[in-house]
């Protein structure tokens, strides 16, 4: 009898392509390539006022499509980018969990903990945006390309 | 009475016997002298003999190991010749045939007659069957051909695949040789390569086959990747190998900095930090020199064909290999004069590198990182890595951000218990103010330390007091007491004032001296940060590279697919 279960194993061992990319998919498509809109609207946060709730809107409609049919879990809690408003500002986020904020920091102010470390690379000019997820950070260049870190 | 027996006793014999003696000790002390001299010499002889016996033994030990390596050598040799001689003889047989064809002095008889002489003296070994059927092919025996093959391949098929592979294309039978490649990919699989593969790489990816072969192989070489990066842990494992990889190729610390080594509490992490930076360069160039590198084309083709058929061939058949093993054991012994646990070590070591059995990424990377190790050239390892490139590419990005990330984005100093960050030395100036105030708090606490000597003043005022009072008295005493009085007032005030010197003098010295180091400091913090940024767009510089290396030789199959893998 033992052996038999034995056996029926092994056989499902030999077999182990079908759950080989579960799992990763997530981290492909994580990784996959931003499209331009997407950075642009995020890096044009600084110059335009986007008090009026038509540009909000706007900007979480742009961030949903991006991110297409992404459970809530997966989604980033916020994007942190360098600002570009001049001297005591240092870095905005986006804050996506719910607030939906976009709040900008002086070199002095310190962020969240998990914005605050993202901070050194998102200051660094290689990385135009810099997604934050509960359990990691991704990293976006200018061209759009992904790197987690 | 008894004191005149005394008084009256003659010890003058008693005298002259105890000088007697006494120089009899004399000599009894520099006898000795000269005996713990000679003890002493006799030890150091005995410690030398000790030496010499022990260096005796050993050597005799590795002597007598090596007596014992060669005779074993010998026999092993003998047992190999018993039982596999004629294996060796066939190999030799297999060229030998070649270069006879080449020549055409061997008549076919003699190579009939030869080679199937060879199939009844090595039974079960396979190149005898694929050298009668090598010879049955060569005056044109379709039907002995095939037999022969068919039996070789049942004796060893991948062998054989692989021996027909290179004599067709010795032969300049093309389209044969690439229907045995065809037959050699399909005995491959990818997750368990065998080292000789890159050999074969190696050879199709520097042209010593027909270009229709390199076709074969790429889409091969596509499929394996295909096959292999649908899961993620292959790739992963290649890049975090790759981080690796860089990370080992820091550069060693150049000590530019050394008042902040000396004064930084965080120097460990900012110079982590610099050496990563520095890496980037080091990777620039490591990338160019493989990309530029050139193909060795000085060897013929048939030369190179002969070097990979011999090694391929001669490359000891697995019933053969305990023995083998064995003999190059002893073979290490005698080398390393019987010396029998550097022979071990160096025998486990070439053992861990032959018997791998790797997945063709890994194969990949091998040859990527250490082209001697692997068995390759530097066309291989151009190949390898712009095949690699998708995931190098990654790993690179991510080297880059984790450092960037590891970047300290304050220095943090620490001066005679003077305690403060900079970010870039920008702020040089408030700094420095901070220091002074630092240092007047330092002044304050340690004049504050010395209290004005209020008792030893009023008791001098006392005695004073006293001193006047006593006028009334005596006036002598009068001014004593007023003198003394005086002379403890006058000593407590500048005691007081001697220290309180003494602290100005010495906080002042410390502040200068501190403001000097901070100036160094801050110096050094723009210099380092500036070449800090310098070093660190270096990485762009690499990036560019990187991508910029595109799989040339796949260009036609899978120069889009390759790339979309990821």
């Amino acid at each position: 009898m033992a052996r038999i279960i034995l056996h029926n194993e092994n056989i499902s061992f030999g077999t182990d392509k079908p759950n080989l990319n579960s799992g990763f998919i997530s981290d492909r498509d994580l990784l996959k390539k931003r499209s331009k809109k997407y950075l642009d609207l995020i890096s044009a946060l600084d110059t335009k006022t986007l008090t009026d709730t038509k540009g909000m809107d706007e900007l979480i409609k742009s961030i949903q499509e991006e991110f297409g049919t992404a459970e809530l879990s997966n989604l980033p809690l916020g994007i942190l980018s360098k600002c570009f408003l001049g001297h005591p500002y240092e870095v905005h986020t986006l804050d996506l969990s719910g607030s939906q904020i976009i709040k900008h920091y002086k070199t002095t102010d310190t962020m969240e903990a998990e914005f605050e470390k993202a901070r050194a690379v998102a200051k660094h000019n290689a990385y135009a945006v810099v997604e934050i997820y509960k359990d990691k950070i991704i990293l976006i260049r200018e061209d759009g390309t992904a790197t987690k870190l | 009475m008894s004191q005149q027996v005394i008084s009256y006793a003659d010890l003058s014999i008693i005298n002259s016997a105890l000088r007697s003696i006494s120089s009899d000790m004399k000599g009894v002390h520099s006898e000795l002298g000269t005996l713990n001299f000679k003890q002493d010499q006799l030890e150091s002889e005995l410690v030398k003999l000790a030496d010499y016996f022990s260096d005796f033994v050993e050597a005799d030990l590795k002597h007598k190991s090596l007596q014992l390596a060669e005779t074993r050598q010998g026999n092993l040799k003998q047992d190999l010749q018993i039982k596999f001689g004629y294996y060796a003889e066939v190999r030799r047989m297999a060229t030998g045939i070649l270069q006879g064809v080449d020549t055409g002095v061997i008549s076919e008889e003699t190579l009939r007659f030869t080679t199937e002489e060879v199939m009844i003296k090595a039974p079960g070994y396979w190149l005898a069957p694929a050298l009668v059927s090598l010879s049955a092919w060569i005056r044109n025996d379709k039907v002995a051909t095939e037999k022969a093959l068919k039996e070789a391949l049942k004796r060893d098929d991948y062998k054989t695949t692989l021996f027909f592979m290179m004599v067709m294309r010795r032969l300049t039978r093309n389209d044969a040789s690439l229907k045995w490649l065809e037959r050699y990919f399909m005995h491959q699989n990818p997750h368990n390569l065998d080292r000789e593969f890159i050999i074969i790489l190696e050879a199709v990816s520097t042209g010593v086959f027909p270009p229709a072969s390199k076709q074969l192989m790429m889409i091969n070489v596509k499929n394996w990747i295909d096959q292999l990066t649908q899961g993620d842990n292959f790739i992963d494992k290649q890049k975090s190998q790759w981080i690796k990889f860089f990370e080992a190729l820091g550069p060693l610390p150049e000590g530019k900095y050394p008042l902040l080594e000396k004064f930084s509490t965080n120097w460990n992490s900012l110079e982590n930090s610099l050496k990563e930076a520095r890496t980037h360069d080091i990777l620039n160039t490591h990338f160019k020199n493989i990309i530029s590198s050139s193909s060795d084309f000085s060897k013929g083709i048939k030369v190179q064909l002969d070097e990979i058929l011999s090694l391929l061939v001669t490359n000891f058949d697995d019933e053969e290999l305990p023995l083998q093993e064995q003999v190059r054991l002893n073979q290490l012994i005698i080398q390393m004069d019987g010396d029998k646990a550097v022979a071990q070590s160096i025998m486990d070591a070439e053992k861990h590198i032959f018997d791998e059995k790797v997945d063709f990424l890994q194969l990949l990377t091998n040859a990527s990182f250490n082209t001697e190790l692997s068995g390759a050239t530097k066309v291989t390892q151009a190949l390898a890595v712009s095949i690699s490139q998708p995931w190098i590419l990654e790993a690179y990005d991510t080297f880059t951000a984790q450092s960037r990330n590891r970047i300290p984005q304050s220095i943090e100093l620490s001066i005679d218990d003077y305690k403060t960050s900079t970010k870039d030395g920008s702020e040089e100036n408030e700094i420095l103010k901070e220091q002074e105030t630092y240092y007047d708090k330092v002044l304050e606490t340690e004049l504050s330390k010395i209290s004005f000597p209020y008792t030893t003043i009023i008791i001098g005022i006392l005695i004073c007091f006293l001193g006047f009072w006593a006028f009334s008295v005596h006036t002598i005493l009068g001014f004593i007491g007023c003198g003394i009085g005086a002379v403890i007032i006058w000593s407590s005030i500048s005691g007081y004032n001697k220290s309180k010197n003494k602290i100005l003098e010495t906080v002042e010295e410390r502040k200068l001296k501190a403001k000097e180091v901070l100036r160094g400091c801050i110096a050094e913090t723009v210099d380092y940060r500036m070449e800090h940024s310098t070093e660190d767009s270096n990485a762009e510089e690499a990036r560019d590279l990187i991508s910029s290396i595109t799989p040339e030789d796949f260009s036609s199959v899978s120069h889009e697919t390759a790339r979309s893998i990821i």
